[in-house]
């Protein structure tokens, strides 16, 4: 009987393998991670998309009580695991991660190898001063037959400039370099409103101090 | 006086912007938008009343995002578990004809000799796979797995979008009066290369040849530059990634020789050029516009014939092309994405 599932399981797969494999990586399980820079917090995205070959491996692990369904608690519960293997260091210094949601697929839709699972995690920091700063990233999460991916979002604070971005080899590990800088254009903008609304009261400002350092 | 005269501003500035914001759509529309409309009205009429519904949906945020690179079967990355749209395989011929004919008038030429060879090849794939196939395998490739949607009225003036997709293909037009917009678009292909009648069809042939020219192309400085020294597996802004800009890498083409130039608007090309030619030539002007604020960047091998991932990235453009798989192999499947910065879906046009 163990025989038989045996075989039967193996030819499923191998029949897998064959329609959808041939479309779709089959035995990496693809890690791609994104990395948002914000003065106050960090934002993580991590895509997970086990190949066909790889993906009974993982559902085994998330599907806990093996019943083909994967419930929100196992989801997390998962997401929980990966965020355990995940490291980010802010100038030398380890921060945690919390993980924010997850969204997994069917059990079916992982099996077939096209299914992607979605973990968005953050991790809030105190708010950085001007000057450069470093962001480590590592995924020590199921490194074997991995296939990552890492990369910095633009920031959308123009105050925030990356100044590189350096990975190992298979882009388990990466570093990105910023810097902030202390005057933003955000803040001539408003520098400039504050002086179109109030010209005469900016004026007798302006002329206050003077008089206060002539004398 | 003050007062008065920050009231004027602020009219005139106020004023300005709803000139702008109704020339835009009262504009006549190139020829290439009202030869799609009449397309599309042509392809409806030959609908039934149930056929219609499913082919003409709404345009809205839910109904745009609703592509993939994912073959029938699967769930796409946005959760949908069908395409938008009629598939080709449940048209009648005349249907079919005319769904074709739509998909003629939006594209050029090269565009839509591009999109039919990665059906073709899909339908290779499907006649290895089928013999294979377990009866309860949802997964479908082929021909007649290729979806036509038309989002919201076909119009000159109004906003309106073509969907044309299926596995490893997802052409999304936004026409917005006189602008098209191709992005976000995805090509892919599964073979690389096969044969018809003894004719050799590589639906992404000339856009991996061209790339390989160009890094070749590059001195050993502008090359330390391009070449990031790490293996890229996938897109990293495929299907699912709708919104998102990520810092560009590479070498700055501001540092390009003027045929150096020339080369890398020819490849940014392959894709802009799958859109109608008139909007083709406005698009590849903005992008030759912004070329010094654009970058070019490699990984992997620098011999064609090997798999090398690539991306052009600037103010106008963002461009992938991600060989999937590893070793030797990763040759013969091909993904890529065309994305237009803050612009997928004709964002910036102005509405009415």
């Amino acid at each position: 009987m163990t025989a038989r599932l045996a075989f039967a399981a193996t030819a499923a797969v191998v029949a897998l393998l064959s329609i959808d494999g041939q479309s779709h990586n089959l035995d990496e399980y693809l890690q791609a991670a994104r990395l948002s820079l914000v003065r106050d917090r960090v934002a993580l995205e991590l895509d997970l998309t086990p190949g066909v070959a790889v993906a009974p491996g993982i559902i085994a692990i998330i599907d806990q009580d093996a019943d083909a369904a994967i419930s929100s608690e196992e989801a997390r519960a998962y997401a929980q695991t990966v965020m355990s293997d995940v490291r980010l260091s802010l100038d030398g210094q380890a921060i945690g991660v919390k993980l924010d949601r997850v969204e997994v697929p069917s059990a079916a839709d992982l099996r077939s190898g096209l299914g992607t699972i979605a973990i968005r995690a953050s991790s809030s920091v105190d708010r950085l001063g001007g000057g450069r700063h470093s962001l480590q990233f590592k995924n020590d999460h199921r490194p074997g037959g991995a296939a990552y991916l890492i990369n910095a979002l633009a920031p959308d604070d123009p105050a925030i400039r990356v100044l590189s971005q350096a990975r190992d080899p298979i882009q388990r590990e990466g570093r990105i370099e910023y810097e902030i800088h202390s005057s933003s254009p955000a803040r001539w903008f408003w520098l400039f409103a504050v002086v179109a609304c109030f010209p005469r009261q900016v004026v007798a400002f302006v002329r206050k101090l003077r008089t206060a350092r002539a004398t | 006086m003050v007062t008065r005269t920050w009231k004027l501003l602020i009219f005139a500035i106020v004023a300005c912007g709803g000139i702008g914001t109704a020339r835009s759509f009262q504009t006549p529309a190139p020829d290439g938008t009202a030869r799609a409309v009449k397309a599309a009205e042509a392809f409806l009429s030959t609908l039934d009343e149930r056929q219609r519904a499913k082919a003409n949906l709404g345009l809205n945020e839910q109904t745009r995002i609703v592509w993939s690179n994912l073959p029938t079967g699967s769930k796409m990355q946005v959760g949908a578990t069908e395409r938008n749209g009629l598939k080709l395989g449940d048209m009648t011929p005349p249907q079919e004809k005319a769904a074709l004919a739509l998909l003629a008038a939006t594209l050029s030429a090269e565009g839509y000799d591009k999109a039919l060879a990665v059906v073709g090849a899909d339908q290779v794939l499907e006649e290895q796979s089928a013999p294979k196939r377990a009866p309860t395998q949802a997964v479908r490739f082929g021909r007649g797995e290729y979806y036509l949607a038309i989002l919201g009225k076909a119009s000159t003036t109004e906003k309106w979008m073509m969907q044309f997709g299926g596995h490893h293909l997802a052409i999304n037009v936004t026409f917005a009066g006189r602008q098209q917009v191709l992005a976000p678009t995805h090509t892919g292909t599964q073979p690389a290369s096969y044969s018809i009648t003894g004719k050799t069809i590589r639906p992404l042939g000339d856009e991996n040849d061209k790339a390989f020219a160009l890094v070749n192309a590059l001195n050993p400085e502008q090359q330390k530059q391009a070449i990031l020294d790490v293996q890229v597996r996938n897109l990293v802004l495929g299907p699912g990634t709708d919104g998102k800009t990520i810092q560009p890498e590479g070498v700055r083409a501001s540092a390009f020789t003027g045929p150096q130039r020339t080369m890398l608007l020819d490849l940014a090309r392959e894709w802009v050029g799958i859109l109608g030619n008139e909007a083709a030539a406005a698009k590849m002007k903005d992008i030759e516009g912004s070329l010094p604020e654009t970058y070019f960047a490699w990984a992997g091998p620098t011999t064609n014939g090997k798999g090398a991932y690539f991306r052009i990235q600037g103010p106008a453009v963002f461009i992938e092309y991600a060989p999937q798989g590893q070793g030797d192999n990763n040759t013969d499947h091909i993904h890529t994405i065309y994305r237009e910065p803050a612009n997928d879906y004709a964002a910036k046009a102005v509405e009415r």
